[in-house]
């Protein structure tokens, strides 16, 4: 009889996508459960995030170049698109990396995996306050030192670069520290 | 090692699951489908990397047809004991 996947809306996963990286159903998969592997993805999530945290300053970039205006715009949109669906595959090679524990619902799960996704979930927590901090001098300081001068839609990228932190994070935490996933 | 992932690092606690399994005869992924918990997980508490609770120590101690105190202690085992 055919068994309905069930959807999980708040966490956005499915159970049977749960089940599949939990037993290896997919052994395509296999490289990523090596912790170097998981930790080299993890190191280009955050330069990921710096990236995108800094796009405010791609137009200094871009005059820095001497590119025409028609050119640096193409230039500028197309490294912008470029580096965010980088950083959605990224980010869903990551959930994989970590089977998908620091998303699932407690029901999907053991009690170790409910152990250390909780303590992920606790340092990414004090990790994203000092991140908010640092922006917050950031942004405080920043125009007086002549270091960051946001205009129109710069404040843009940081909430998208905070977006993808507060998604990431967790899945960053234990990708990087777990030994076995 | 950034945090452990023992429940108390200072206690650790001590245990005969993998002497147990192969006694029986069973791989770890049979042992973790018996108990109902991930494969690795078994592989944790056999390093003794990770202390189970007083649940997950019932149900492996029954799987394995032992008592939890023979398989748990606070104090290494002796070999072959």
């Amino acid at each position: 009889m055919f068994k309905k996947n069930k959807i999980y809306w708040f966490e956005g996963v499915t159970e049977k996508g749960v089940k599949a990286l939990l037993n290896d159903e997919n052994p395509k998969y296999r490289w990523l459960r090596q912790q170097r592997n998981r930790r080299i993805l993890v190191i280009l999530m955050a330069v990921g995030l710096v990236l995108i945290s800094m796009g405010s300053y791609w137009p200094t970039l871009k005059t820095n170049l001497n590119l025409s205006p028609e050119v640096g715009v193409v230039v500028y949109s197309v490294t912008a698109i470029f580096v965010i669906l980088a950083m959605v595959g990224g980010y869903s090679f990551l959930r994989i990396a970590v089977r998908s524990i620091a998303d699932a619902p407690d029901e999907l799960l053991d009690e170790r995996q409910i152990a250390v996704r909780n303590t992920s979930f606790r340092y990414a927590y004090f990790i994203l306050g000092y991140v908010l901090m640092g922006l917050m001098v950031l942004m405080f300081f920043g125009p007086e030192l002549q270091m960051f001068k946001p205009e129109g839609n710069d404040g843009s990228y940081l909430v998208i670069a905070i977006f993808f932190t507060c998604a990431a994070l967790p899945s960053m935490i234990l990708a990087w520290r777990e030994r076995d996933i | 090692m950034l945090f452990s992932m023992s429940r108390n690092p200072e206690e650790p606690v001590y245990n005969r699951i993998e002497e147990a399994r192969t006694a029986l005869g069973l791989t770890r992924q049979e042992l973790a489908d018996k108990v109902g918990v991930h494969y690795q997980t078994i592989g944790y508490l056999e390093r003794e990397e990770y202390s189970p609770s007083l649940v997950l120590a019932l149900r492996i101690a029954k799987a394995l047809n032992q008592e939890v105190s023979e398989l748990f202690s606070q104090t290494p085992f002796k070999k072959g004991k």
